[in-house]
């Protein structure tokens, strides 16, 4: 299992990668690979300014990170590989929506538009509220700075709690 | 684009082994098996801790489930055809049994599903790597021919190296809109056949069996997208090459069910019964020439570019033919298993949804009002302007509701589980019931009316929990393809909207469904294409 969740990390690595790879690729022959219009995965990340940000964990605690405009939430926690279990499954993939976030109303409202992909996930979303929206979905913005996202309760988490209890 | 269905696949599969194996040879044996099989080690010491909101002595075992017994399933799918029924089979058996019971085909114990919520929970507490079936026949045939699995019949480590990657390229919906053209150009010569086919009716209008055109359609489609290349699947005369392919897929299809005993007779038995084990080899055989062909000549035009000195340009394969993150023969595997699963899945859609089109005038008209509103006459879209006609999402979607071309996927449990109030140990063979839960009124009213307005939004907080219809699956094992799949099917049926009026033709009965492996017309679907004006 340890093995399996170790190609996950990877393959999240190989994102970034893969971005890269879109605009040039140059092989050994020294011939240029070029234009592969069909992989505009990742928005070219400007590395001056970080942005603050702060998640809620599912033990209600503060963690704060730093990421560049441009990465989207899920990219932060990969990166900064915080450890919400289960999230982010599909890698941004808009398959799953396990990178669930809920925010409050005034950020929510500077989040920008939901596609209707994004819309069609959220409806299979656990604990889905009005302010909800995908991890994946988000870009980090200078507009964002010092804001916070709530990682709400998965399924596992509430039977957890309840064995425990019982 | 649904991927095969392998619950179906699994149950087939294991249906006529246990058949053949037990009750035809060994009945005794089979009934001691089964008798010992249903107490599965539910021992009072794996009664773990209960459920949200049940005490521990409510959480029943297998044993006490509900269900059909074993010797009416053998009669109900042996003596009455029950493979072409298998939805309607689970319609009816949720019906009098509840929406979790369990069937028994010989040995082997399928728990069915046919609550939304329950079928939420087990997607949900999904593992990295889920396990839909028993792929054992599809690995056969590859290790006798050192192929690779690709994602259809990979498991565990293999599956999720491969899912990695492809997920990376073609299933975010802005990695698949750039196919927009590409796609378009294979509509444009869809409609240049639908124009010659029905000049050759009498009343110049109608279209013979138009799955046979959308079958067409999709396999032009998606090797455009796949393979970087036409096949000529919509031209007058199809190629040779890809005759013998769509051949072989027939032939895969057409002996679904034989394909299916191949893998589960027993091998010493070959010697004896060889013709469904060669038949199923022999269209594998057939599927992989075909991918091989195709996959080499890009490969060696990319070798002389770059020998060359000349740049490399091009789509998916030529990613993946030079990022080598997967090798030679898994690229094959992969585009061999992802167009066999791209073509009927698409065209089955297709068909139902223009069936549908044709049954409601009204509807259809509603639909063409949005689409020219919002594009006008002449306008082609593009995967852009969906976004803006949400009827055309709505009809894809409620046609998928009522006829999911996938009426049942499996799960293999990997992890000991409580549903619905019975403890399911790990290594169950699960199968979500889509076809009931899409047709439940507790889930959708009026469910068997159809509607596409039911999926509009008022705005971005009108939200529905429902995992009633999810035809392309949820989470890290769900449909790949499902974001090509949906271009080509909004695209497609945009365009037939805008530039005809669909019309039944007087030569089609009313179509019922039926399941040969996937939910397809029980006959063939004759429609009129009859010009719009152009209005300007």
């Amino acid at each position: 299992m340890s093995l399996l969740i170790a190609l996950r990390r990877l393959a999240h690595v190989r994102l970034g990668e893969l971005s890269r790879r879109t605009t040039a690729v140059t092989l050994s022959s020294g011939a240029r690979l070029s234009g592969l219009r069909s992989f505009t995965v990742g928005t070219q990340a400007l590395r001056s300014d970080k942005v603050t940000f702060h998640f809620i964990n599912r033990d209600g605690e503060k963690i704060t990170v730093k990421g560049s405009p441009g990465d989207t939430l899920l990219d932060i926690v990969i990166n900064e590989d915080l450890d919400f279990d289960g999230f982010g499954a599909c890698e941004g993939t808009l398959a799953c929506s396990t990178c669930h976030l809920i925010f409050d109303e005034e950020v929510y409202k500077k989040l920008g538009r939901v596609t209707d992909e994004e819309m069609d996930m959220l409806d299979l979303a656990y604990g889905l509220t009005e302010t909800s929206r995908l991890g994946c979905q988000i870009c980090l913005t200078k507009s964002l700075e010092g804001m916070v996202a709530r990682v709400p309760d998965s399924v596992t988490d509430i039977r957890q709690s309840k064995d425990e209890s019982a | 684009m649904a991927i095969l269905n392998s619950f179906t696949t699994a149950c087939l599969k294991n249906i006529p082994g246990n058949a053949l194996n037990k009750h035809l040879f060994f009945t005794l044996r089979a009934f001691y098996n089964s008798q010992s099989r249903s107490v599965l080690g539910i021992s009072e010491e794996r009664a773990i801790s209960p459920p949200i909101g049940l005490e521990r002595t409510t959480v029943k075992n297998l044993k006490e489930m509900p269900g059909p017994s074993a010797l009416a399933n053998f009669i109900e799918f042996f003596w009455r055809d029950g493979f072409s029924r298998i939805h309607e089979i689970q319609l009816e058996h949720s019906k009098k049994y509840g929406k979790i019971f369990k069937s028994r085909f010989g040995p082997q114990l399928v728990v069915s599903i046919a609550d939304r919520d329950l079928v939420a929970q087990v997607l949900r507490s999904e593992s990295a790597a889920p396990q839909r079936g028993n792929m054992d026949s599809w690995k056969e045939y590859r290790d006798l021919r050192g192929r690779s699995t690709g994602l259809i019949s990979a498991e565990g480590e293999d599956w999720l190296r491969m899912r990695s990657v492809l997920r990376q390229l073609i299933m975010r919906p802005r990695d698949v809109a750039v196919f927009s053209d590409d796609v378009n150009a294979v509509v444009d010569d869809l409609i240049k056949r639908i124009c010659v086919l029905r000049s050759q009716e009498s009343d110049g209008a109608t279209v013979l069996n138009v799955n046979d055109l959308y079958f067409n359609y999709a396999m032009e489609a998606v090797a455009a997208i796949l393979y970087e290349c036409r096949l000529g699947c919509l031209e007058n005369e199809v190629p040779q090459e890809t005759q013998e392919y769509i051949s072989a897929l027939h032939l895969m299809f057409s002996s679904f069910k034989t394909t299916m005993y191949a893998g589960a007779i027993p091998k010493w038995l070959r010697t004896i019964i060889p013709k469904p084990w060669e038949e199923f080899c022999l269209s594998w055989d057939g599927l992989f020439k075909f991918s091989l062909i195709h996959v080499n000549k890009r490969f060696e035009e990319i070798k002389t570019q770059l020998e060359r000195g000349d740049e490399v340009k091009g789509g998916l394969l030529t990613h993946m033919l030079v990022t080598k993150q997967m090798s030679l023969e898994d690229i094959y595997a992969n585009v061999t298993e992802m167009l066999l699963a791209g073509v009927d899945t698409t065209s089955f859609t297709l068909s139902w949804a223009t069936y549908m089109l044709a049954l409601h005038p009204h509807i259809q008209q509603q639909i063409f009002t949005e689409v020219t509103n919002t594009l006008g006459p002449e306008k082609v879209a593009t995967a852009n302007d969906v976004q803006h006609l949400p009827l055309i999402r709505g009809l894809v979607k409620e046609t998928l509701r009522l006829f999911p071309v996938l009426p049942g996927n499996g799960r293999v449990t990997q992890d000991d589980l409580i549903l619905g109030g019975y403890f399911i140990p790990k290594g169950t063979q699960l199968a979500l019931c889509h076809y009931s839960t899409s047709l439940d009124d507790e889930n959708f009213t009026e469910a068997l009316d159809f509607r596409p307005d039911r999926w509009l939004r008022k705005d971005t907080s009108d939200h529905v929990d429902n995992f009633g219809s999810i035809p392309f699956g949820y989470g890290i094992r769900s449909c790949i393809g499902r974001r090509i799949a949906e271009l080509e099917m909004h695209l497609l049926l945009t365009r037939l909207i805008q530039k005809f009026h669909i019309g039944l033709s007087p030569l089609t009965d009313e179509v019922k469904a039926k399941t040969h492996g996937l939910l397809c017309p029980g006959a063939p679907i004759n429609l009129q294409f009859i010009d719009r004006e152009i209005q300007t």
